[in-house]
């Protein structure tokens, strides 16, 4: 596959991102099989299971239930990676006031090439599902997804990408209805790179939007946010909590917008976007960005940046904790700010082991 | 040259009387010929006298420019510019004299009133005939004031000069700083005024002194009209201090539409600078038509040991406002400080924050923006904060407040954070909010109008930068918030 | 127990503890009392170890081992205990996590097998109940939005559940109302009045002392103890104040 002209720093949303690797790893050949653990969240009722292996279903690991697979109805892309994903892929398709039994657990694993994969999620009124979606492996994995709730619809959707090389490029599409609910909690707790990019649309009454999550860097490794939440219409609610954590040499990066459109009064949109610094050369960005048209709206943002308080540190020592497992339980204890707020439990458990795991050093359930 | 800006060039020349196509020091025509052109920036230079390194060094500005591009990425909605239709040297224009203040447009003048300013100074400000002298006299003991201000400046060692005059009379001072700051190359707005800077201020507080005076005081009297394109230059020496306090409260009416001023400070060890502006220029009328484009950078340069630099600003005029006054904390211990009150009424567009800089140790910086959109007009607020890897301890607090009057108006809010030092502590808040029917409706059951109760809510949500202005203009800042208000509410 | 001997100390390269030297048996305690600025909360930082704390010269041991040569929380894990005058909040873990974590920590380096949940829940529920802090409050994140009084009980609850040698408690008495006064004292007392433990109390004030009798009184001025006596020269110094006594 040949890949078209990557954005550059010069363009405003692209300034903290670094895609020199994708060329080289979107010219690999995949190394192929399926990976020995595959970390099925476990829960009292199995819902519907798909595995990707490199883009391409494996129909023996997986049991789609109500999810559809093949052509996906999904508008083009103008987003530069976005852009690549081609017409198959997953749907997920509820009628009107149901809600499928247990999780939708998807995991994407890449064996080092390139992959780009469309989804669809398309709730219709009242209809409730939680989905988990998982990503492996080395390679560079490529979605989009286009999320479509309508009026009372419910969506959980957290993502763990646990890769443990590569590049892991997730983009969403999501319009939200009158009364629905879209909760996003995305956990980078890998080695790969990131690129997070989200645009969702409060285009109904009411609408409640949470998109948010926790990136974890050390090494080289970048992570890079670029959410915008738009509230078009009166009442909605909006949250965006954002925790990052850069070790090594590495970056984090987060720039999150909330737009209020004009007459989208009595809005109440807030943004908490934090970073940690964990050594001397890493790097934390922030852009927490309000846009603001109406006038009867409450809306607000915090950001911080710094390292481990000094003060909680020593007072750990004086209690007999040494200093690396006292910096392990205040870091997880700033991650857990964002993955505290899945509501799922199952999923919110197994989050925040991934997080605990990767404090803890080690590879995160991908060996 | 073409045929057409040749046949302006020489309509202008005939416009101004004596015209010779040279570059004589002694020129008396009004204007440069219509456009911008290597000529214009060396007939710019020769009428002002300036030596040839000055030359230069506008004409590698213009050369530099003309490979620039207008920035886009602000907030803004910018009519496209004709650089060639316009003017880039003017001798200041002679207001028409009054013969009393019943002359003045009775709008203006319900103006000053409401601004409290004395009647004297009100016929400085509109012109009237003859009120110079009264006004000084009035206002002080006798003798010029100018005069008065002037000595006691030199006795303190303090150069505070025209640009022109200090390029004439300190070249190695100006040569060493000019540019230093805000290179030739900054950005398009920059390196334009790099090129054609019309006129400007020089100040130079030698080691060790106090500036004896606010320099706010002195303008106040001149109300110094520095055209366009002014250059502004601050250089405090080690241990200095001075407060210098640009614009005025009362409305400034100038045709030029376009506003691309320069100012560059420079704090060495121990030194303070204290910079204020009160922006008023006209913003257009109500449906937008007209005012000011206000383009303007302004940056200081803390290089020094525990230097200081503060800048304050209430800006509520111009038809856009484009300006980010920053500072590059290199010195250790450094200090920067950005306080801002943007208000925009009707159609009015601005677009401004500031920038911190931290390279050095223990630099600290405390950003506290007040946007007031009202009408239909756009108030951004845009902030950078970035932390060097060698800057350690660096603390920033940023506060940025938005405050909307009705529902056809826009705040923004867009900082930016990036830090690569992890002892740095870096905090930013932002709120938007609104005038509640409540606080409305209390204030106006205890018999404030409602004008008065907006401009009394609008002065509370602003006061923390109110109060970091010198104190004469502190009181008209506040007043003037209330009139620029007018209409916005009802 | 504890030895200091011709201790200087400096913060910022600045001198503040100017040869101090102390004795401290099992069984005793000793207050330590002084005006403002005399080096009482730097003692209390270099015998607990924080950063930037500097001793310049002199000696500390603590059961025989050089204590200036132990990590803070090696201290710890060793039976010293450190009562914050400002205790530090937490925000995202627990006094339930933090406390278990910290008494886990010391157990593993003292070799002991960890606590299991259900002896810690006991544990930690004892010690909340005797200083009148709620199990509910024990899951709060460690002293935020806790009252000053409550974060000083709650100093006394860890004191009680990690159950050091030696409790150092620096101002321990300061901004607490007379009844918080009485629980914090009577805690103190419970817990540490033992034949095989001791106290350093570093107060500016009498009234801790009425309730926790001290055995030796030092008055701590200039960086160093300037005279050393038995309980009554606690009332000396409530009486004729430290000018006095400290000329």
């Amino acid at each position: 596959m040949t890949l078209l002209a990557l954005p550059s720093n010069r363009e405003e949303s692209w300034r903290w991102s670094d895609l020199s690797a994708l060329p080289e790893i979107a010219a690999r050949q995949p190394q192929g099989g399926v990976p020995e653990r595959l970390p099925w969240l476990d829960c009292a009722t199995g819902g519907p299971r798909l595995l990707f292996v490199d883009g391409r279903l494996v129909a023996a690991e997986s049991n789609p239930g109500i999810v559809g697979i093949g052509a996906v109805d999904i508008a083009p892309s103008d987003h530069a990676l976005a852009r690549l994903v081609g017409h198959e892929g997953w749907t997920l398709r509820l009628a009107s006031g149901h809600a499928p039994l247990g999780l939708v657990q998807v995991i994407h694993a890449s064996t080092g090439a390139a992959d780009h994969l469309p989804a669809r999620i398309e709730l219709d009124v009242d209809a409730q599902a939680s989905v988990v979606e998982t990503f492996l492996g080395h390679g560079w994995t490529n979605r989009l997804s286009e999320i479509t709730l309508y009026k009372g619809a419910r969506l959980m959707l957290a993502r763990r990408i646990l890769s443990e090389a590569g590049y892991v490029s997730l983009a969403d599409r999501v319009t939200i209805g009158e009364g629905a609910s879209f909760t996003l909690t995305t956990l980078a707790a890998g080695g790969a790179d990131t690129r997070l990019d989200g645009e969702v649309r409060l285009a109904g009454d009411a609408a409640y939007a949470e998109a948010g999550g926790a990136l974890l860097a050390r090494g080289r490794q970048r992570h890079d946010a670029n959410l915008v939440v738009r509230h078009e219409q009166p009442h909605g609610v909006s949250r965006q909590v954002w925790r990052s954590v850069a070790d090594d040499q590495a970056t984090c990066s987060v720039a999150a917008r909330v737009e209020v459109a004009r007459g989208a009064q009595k809005t109440d949109g807030e943004q908490s976007l934090k970073g940690l610094l964990l050594s001397r050369t890493g790097t934390i960005n922030s852009k927490p960005e309000l846009e603001i048209f109406a006038d009867d709206v409450k809306c607000a943002h915090g950001a911080t940046v710094g390292e481990l308080n000094r003060d909680a540190l020593f007072y750990f020592a004086s209690r007999g904790v040494p200093a690396e497992e006292a910096k392990a339980l205040l870091t997880g204890a700033f991650v857990a700010d964002a993955l505290e707020r899945i509501g799922e439990e199952a999923a919110r458990e197994a989050f925040l082991q991934d997080a605990g795991a990767w404090l803890a050093g080690k590879q995160a359930d991908t060996e | 040259m073409s045929d057409v800006r040749n046949r302006e060039a020489q309509e202008a020349a005939e416009r101004a009387a004596t015209y010779e196509w040279g570059f004589t020091s002694d020129i008396e025509q009004e204007f440069a010929p219509k456009g911008l052109s290597e000529d214009t920036v060396r007939f710019i230079s020769a009428k002002k006298n300036e030596p040839e390194w000055m030359l230069e060094w506008r004409l590698k500005a213009y050369a530099k420019w003309l490979e620039m591009r207008a920035p886009d990425w602000a907030k803004l909605n910018v009519p496209p510019i004709d650089y060639q239709d316009a003017y880039y040297y003017a001798a200041p224009k002679k207001k028409p004299e009054l013969k009393s203040l019943d002359e003045l447009d009775p709008e203006i003048r319900r103006t000053y009133e409401k601004l409290g300013i004395p009647i004297e100074e009100q016929k400085v400000l509109a012109g009237v005939e003859g009120a110079r002298k009264v006004a000084v006299d009035a206002v002080f003991d006798s003798v010029s004031v100018a005069t008065t201000f002037r000595e006691e400046l030199k006795k303190a060692g303090v150069i505070f000069l025209s640009i022109s005059e200090a390029i004439r009379e300190y070249p190695e001072l100006v040569k060493k700083w000019l540019g230093r700051v805000v290179p030739i190359h900054d950005n398009y707005f920059a390196t334009l005024n790099s090129a054609v800077f019309s006129d400007g201020t020089f100040v130079y507080i030698p080691e060790g002194v106090r500036c004896p005076m606010e320099l706010s005081t002195y303008f106040r009297i001149n109300a110094a009209n520095t055209g366009q394109f002014e250059r502004t230059l601050i250089v405090a020496d080690k241990g200095s201090y001075v407060s210098y306090l640009e614009g005025c409260t009362a409305p400034m009416r100038d045709e030029n539409q376009l506003h691309a001023a320069v100012v560059e400070l420079v704090a060495l060890d121990d030194a303070e600078i204290k910079y204020s502006t009160v922006q008023n220029w006209y913003p257009g009328d109500a449906e937008g038509k007209g005012g000011i484009y206000n383009f303007v950078t302004k940056r200081a340069l803390c290089q020094g040991r525990n230097s200081k630099v503060s800048w304050t600003q209430v800006e509520t005029g111009s038809a856009i406002t484009w300006k980010y006054p920053s500072c590059v904390l290199a010195g250790e211990n450094s200090v920067g400080e950005f306080y801002s009150v943007a208000l925009t009424n009707n159609r009015q567009q601005a677009d401004t924050g500031t920038k911190m800089i931290h390279l050095g140790r223990n630099s600290r910086s405390t950003i506290v923006s007040k946007g007031i959109s009202a009408g239909r007009s756009d108030n951004t607020y845009r902030g950078l904060v970035r932390v060097g890897p060698t800057a350690e301890n660096v603390r920033n607090f940023t506060q940025c407040d938005s405050l909307l009057l009705g529902d056809q108006c826009g705040a923004h809010t867009v900082p930016y954070i990036e830090v690569r030092n992890p002892s740095a502590q870096i905090e930013h808040e932002a709120t938007t909010s609104k005038i509640s029917e409540d606080q409305l409706f209390y204030a106006m059951s205890r018999g404030l109008s409602q004008e008065d109760a907006v401009a009394l809510i609008v002065n509370g949500f602003a006061r923390e930068v109110l109060q970091q202005l010198p104190m004469e203009f502190a009181v008209e800042a506040q007043k003037l918030l209330g009139i620029s208000l007018e209409g916005s509410v009802g | 127990m504890l030895n200091i001997t011709n201790l200087h100390a400096a913060v910022d390269d600045k001198p503040i503890l100017k040869g101090l030297s102390l004795s401290v048996n099992a069984g005793e305690v000793h207050a330590i009392m002084g005006p403002n600025g005399a080096g009482k909360s730097t003692l209390g930082y270099v015998l607990g170890g924080r950063e930037g704390y500097e001793v310049t010269d002199g000696t500390v041991t603590f059961d025989g081992k050089d204590l200036l040569d132990m990590a803070a929380d090696e201290r710890a894990a060793a039976g010293l205990f450190l009562g914050f005058q400002y205790p530090v909040e937490i925000p995202g873990v627990s006094n339930v996590q933090f406390l278990r974590t910290a008494m886990n920590a010391q157990r593993r380096a003292r070799g002991e097998v960890e606590i299991s949940a259900g002896d810690f829940l006991r544990l930690s529920r004892a010690q909340a109940d005797a200083l009148g802090i709620s199990m509910d409050m024990m899951k709060r994140p460690v002293n935020v939005g806790f009252s000053g009084g409550e974060k000083k009980r709650n100093e006394m609850v860890q004191m009680g559940i990690l159950d050091p040698k030696l409790a150092v408690l620096d101002e321990t008495d300061s901004g607490l109302d007379i009844d918080a006064l009485r629980v914090v004292g009577e805690g103190i007392n419970r817990i540490m009045r033992k034949p095989d433990k001791a106290v350093l109390l570093i107060t500016h004030y009498q009234r801790l002392l009425d309730i926790v009798q001290p055995d030796f009184v030092h008055v701590l001025a200039g960086g160093r103890i300037v005279r050393s006596g038995g309980p009554e020269l606690a009332h000396e110094l409530e009486r004729e104040g430290y000018g006095a006594i400290a000329a």
